[in-house]
């Protein structure tokens, strides 16, 4: 119904536009033949509209009542002519749902502290923990803006920030392009900078700190959670990225690009636990909370991670035109001193009929190695390694991705589209991390998604 | 014998420099919407702030957006 009245209101401001416009779309729709490209949506819209809009609602929602997302995001660019553009950026999420802890499934009921350090929360018997304590809204707004530096150079810088309620981000990006080759080679080298600050509700968890009983508010208001340190850290990311594009002949394009990621400082999840465990049994060593107070019945250990981690990577993606039908295909690998390695493929294919729709389907394929410091739980009379991380996110895992894209093109030019996926992550503890009898494979936090995406392209 | 190896080496050199690409005019479907490398860009940055979140790597196509990750 929008998409129409919108369709309507283009075509009625179409009949409006002056003579100018109309010798302008002519002049444009003239120039477009005599180079033979083909102008892709109506050149009058086109000549009236300053901004070019593309906004979309996105839904993520987890199996088994984990973590749901609503988003709402916006990507708006500004042509100024002579390759002048503006871009903005603003997206808006909403996080909702329970998030694995980190600590292994139990014969028995577990009990944890809640991030704040002020309540608890269990997970029955067999379950793999949840922590359902986290609410979240996130905003992010950016701008970029590019133009040409001198013949075949183009220049463009941009700002970003982010802000939820226990995470802000700053960041800065400056690149810069040239042609050659008729500009069918592009080369281009951009680097990035961002401060982030982490303040974890509740203060910053001692690495590999046991998790204490809860602070009962009645008590004592002002009482801090124990094992905590500061309120707040920062952590800091320099990345460059070197990218070629090459024109591969009238139907395909490649691009291919070198990637170097520098993080420094606080890179611990500050939510995040692991399980301490009996080297024999390998089952969960108990815990009594204080008489009077509530707290784990477990013992548990904050993760801790280093403080610095270097990633490079290799990214290429191609294009192919199969006369009208439009194949794209990617391929990631990276590697960091963490020692996760990950391989990523991913293919779209764009299939147009009837005139002014097209479908998408889309797949993608994930695989990374454990990083070195990944556990599955901590044996308890062993001496605590330096770092131990019982995320999932950083053991043996693969994942994968199928899914459908529909859109429809509108007489004024405008699209509006609607995206279904399903997302399946399968983890591994390798055995070597497995103490005990652990069936360490059969309790990994698995998990299927669903995505949903409504967009809508317009002008203004 | 030498002008042909010189011969030889110079058509090779010049092979060499005929990098592929098109003329102007033959940029009809390489200026198509569809054929622009960052055509999907909003499905893309959604795509890239989700597997940054739930997996252990992430970037590589360009720099992203920021945020915590942490759930």
């Amino acid at each position: 119904m929008a998409a129409a009245a919108s369709a309507a209101a283009a075509a009625g401001a179409i009949d409006m536009a002056d003579k100018d416009v109309k010798i302008g779309a002519a002049l444009a729709a003239a120039t477009c033949s005599l180079l033979g490209v083909a102008p892709s949506v109506s050149a009058a819209a086109e000549a009236e509209s300053k901004w070019d809009i593309d906004s979309a609602f996105l839904y993520y929602g987890e199996s088994d009542g984990r973590v749901k997302d609503f988003s709402v995001s916006s990507h708006a660019t500004r042509d100024f002519g002579d390759q002048r553009k503006l871009g903005l950026d603003l997206s808006v999420d909403s996080l909702t749902g329970a998030s694995p802890n980190g600590a292994i499934a139990s014969d028995g009921a577990q009990t944890f502290t809640s991030p704040s350090g002020r309540e608890t929360y269990t997970t029955p018997a067999g379950e793999i923990p949840l922590d359902d304590t986290f609410l979240d809204t996130r905003f992010a707004l950016a701008g970029n803006w590019s133009q040409p530096l001198a013949r075949l150079y183009t220049v463009n810088a941009g700002l970003g920030f982010s802000s939820e309620y226990d995470y802000q981000h700053i960041g800065t990006n400056f690149g810069l392009t040239r042609d050659f080759n008729q500009r069918n080679t592009t080369l281009s080298a951009a680097l990035a900078y961002a401060q982030d600050t982490i303040k974890p509700v509740g203060g910053l968890p001692l690495p590999l700190a046991q998790m204490p009983d809860a602070v009962d508010d009645d008590d004592d208001d002002d009482m801090s959670p124990a094992n905590r340190g500061d309120a707040s850290d920062t952590k800091n990311v320099l990345d460059v990225l070197l990218g070629f594009t090459q024109v591969l002949g009238r139907h395909t394009i490649l691009r291919v690009n070198f990637s170097y990621s520098d993080a420094s400082g606080y890179l611990t999840d500050p939510y995040k636990i692991l399980s301490v465990v009996d080297p024999v049994t390998g089952e969960l060593i108990g815990r009594t909370p204080a008489p009077g107070e509530s707290g784990p019945t477990g013992v548990y250990r904050f993760e801790s991670r280093p403080d610095s981690r270097r990633k490079e990577g290799v990214y290429a993606e191609m294009r192919h035109d199969f006369s009208g039908k439009v194949l794209q295909v990617g391929y990631r690998y990276s590697t960091d001193d963490w020692e996760v390695d990950s391989h990523t493929l991913e293919s779209r294919l764009r299939l147009p009929f009837g005139g002014s729709n097209y479908l998408e389907p889309h797949v993608r394929y994930y695989q990374q190695t454990a990083a070195s410091f990944y556990r599955y739980s901590l044996a308890n009379t062993a001496p605590l390694p330096e770092f131990a991380s019982a995320d999932a996110r950083l053991a043996d895992m693969s994942a994968a991705t199928v899914g459908l894209k529909f859109g429809h093109v509108t007489a004024g030019g405008n699209e509006w589209n609607a995206r279904l996926e399903f997302y399946r992550q399968m983890a591994e503890a390798p055995n070597e991390f497995l103490i005990g009898s652990q069936p360490g494979n059969t309790q990994m936090p698995d998990f299927d998604a669903v995505i949903l995406q409504f967009g809508y392209r317009f002008k203004l | 014998m030498r002008k042909l190896i010189l011969l030889a080496t110079v058509c090779i050199a010049l092979q060499g420099c005929a990098t592929p690409g098109v003329q102007p005019w033959e940029r009809e479907v390489l200026a198509r919407d569809d054929m622009q490398l960052d055509a999907n860009a909003l499905d893309t940055a959604f795509d890239d702030h989700i597997y940054f979140s739930k997996e252990g790597t992430s970037g590589g196509r360009g720099f992203g957006g920021g945020g915590c990750g942490c759930n």
